[in-house]
């Protein structure tokens, strides 16, 4: 069972983001193509569907690599991912057009005003639901392929 | 080698390793091992409680963050 450790520290770790994949797609079918919304959402479904399950496996292949040297919990270890992704995801949003930056604050898909006192909370909040997801799930996921 | 140095050397090493004596478990380990795999894990810290309940409410009190983080994930 020890074989092929990498393999299923990457399939484990895209486990978490492939779940909602179904949902976002129906909410971008829901929303395009059902209430016709005129923002193209499709640029903003590049990140979220193809680069952070691809991050997320990256990031636990190199957790299984190092933890034994290092001794991070697996916890910890994917509440480092977001230090990572929000600033590659927001300059990859502002080059697409989805994350428009204001004097007071930002905008996502033209739609959701985010103002900068509330980004510190919210990075916060970022933080903690990736710890729990990675000690909680992704550990699930990485015990139950028998490389955790 | 001539037999006789086989036999002694056989000799030699009889005496040399010491008995393993009762080679198997006194009792079956299986059952105990079924037990612990059944067992429940143990319940989560308070700390991820907390952790869990301010990020739920942190996405009720400001819900424009919401598809923020699902572009995150």
């Amino acid at each position: 069972m020890n074989t092929h450790p990498y393999l299923r520290a990457f399939l484990a770790g895209a486990f978490v983001p492939t779940l909602g994949l179904p949902l976002m797609l129906a909410g971008f079918v829901a929303l395009r193509l059902g209430l016709q919304v005129p923002f193209p959402i499709e640029r903003g479904l590049v990140f979220p569907l193809a680069l952070v399950p691809c991050l997320w496996a990256l990031w636990n292949m190199l957790w299984i690599g190092s933890h034994m040297r290092t001794g991070l919990p697996i916890g910890l270890h994917g509440a480092v991912l977001p230090l990572l992704l929000m600033p590659g995801g927001a300059v990859i949003a502002t080059c697409l057009g989805i994350l428009q930056v204001g004097p007071s604050g930002v905008t996502w898909f033209h739609s959701f005003y985010v103002p900068y006192a509330l980004v510190a909370p919210a990075f916060a909040c970022a933080l903690a639901g990736y710890y729990l997801l990675w000690k909680y799930i992704v550990g699930f996921v990485n015990r139950v392929l028998g490389i955790a | 080698m001539k037999e006789n140095d086989e036999n002694h050397m056989k000799h030699l090493l009889k005496h040399a390793l010491p008995p393993v004596g009762h080679a198997e478990p006194v009792r079956d380990l299986w059952p105990a091992m079924l037990r612990r795999m059944d067992e429940h894990p143990a319940a989560p810290p308070w700390l991820d409680w907390v952790l869990a309940c301010g990020v739920a409410i942190f996405a009720v009190v400001f819900p424009t963050v919401v598809p923020v983080f699902l572009y995150y994930l």
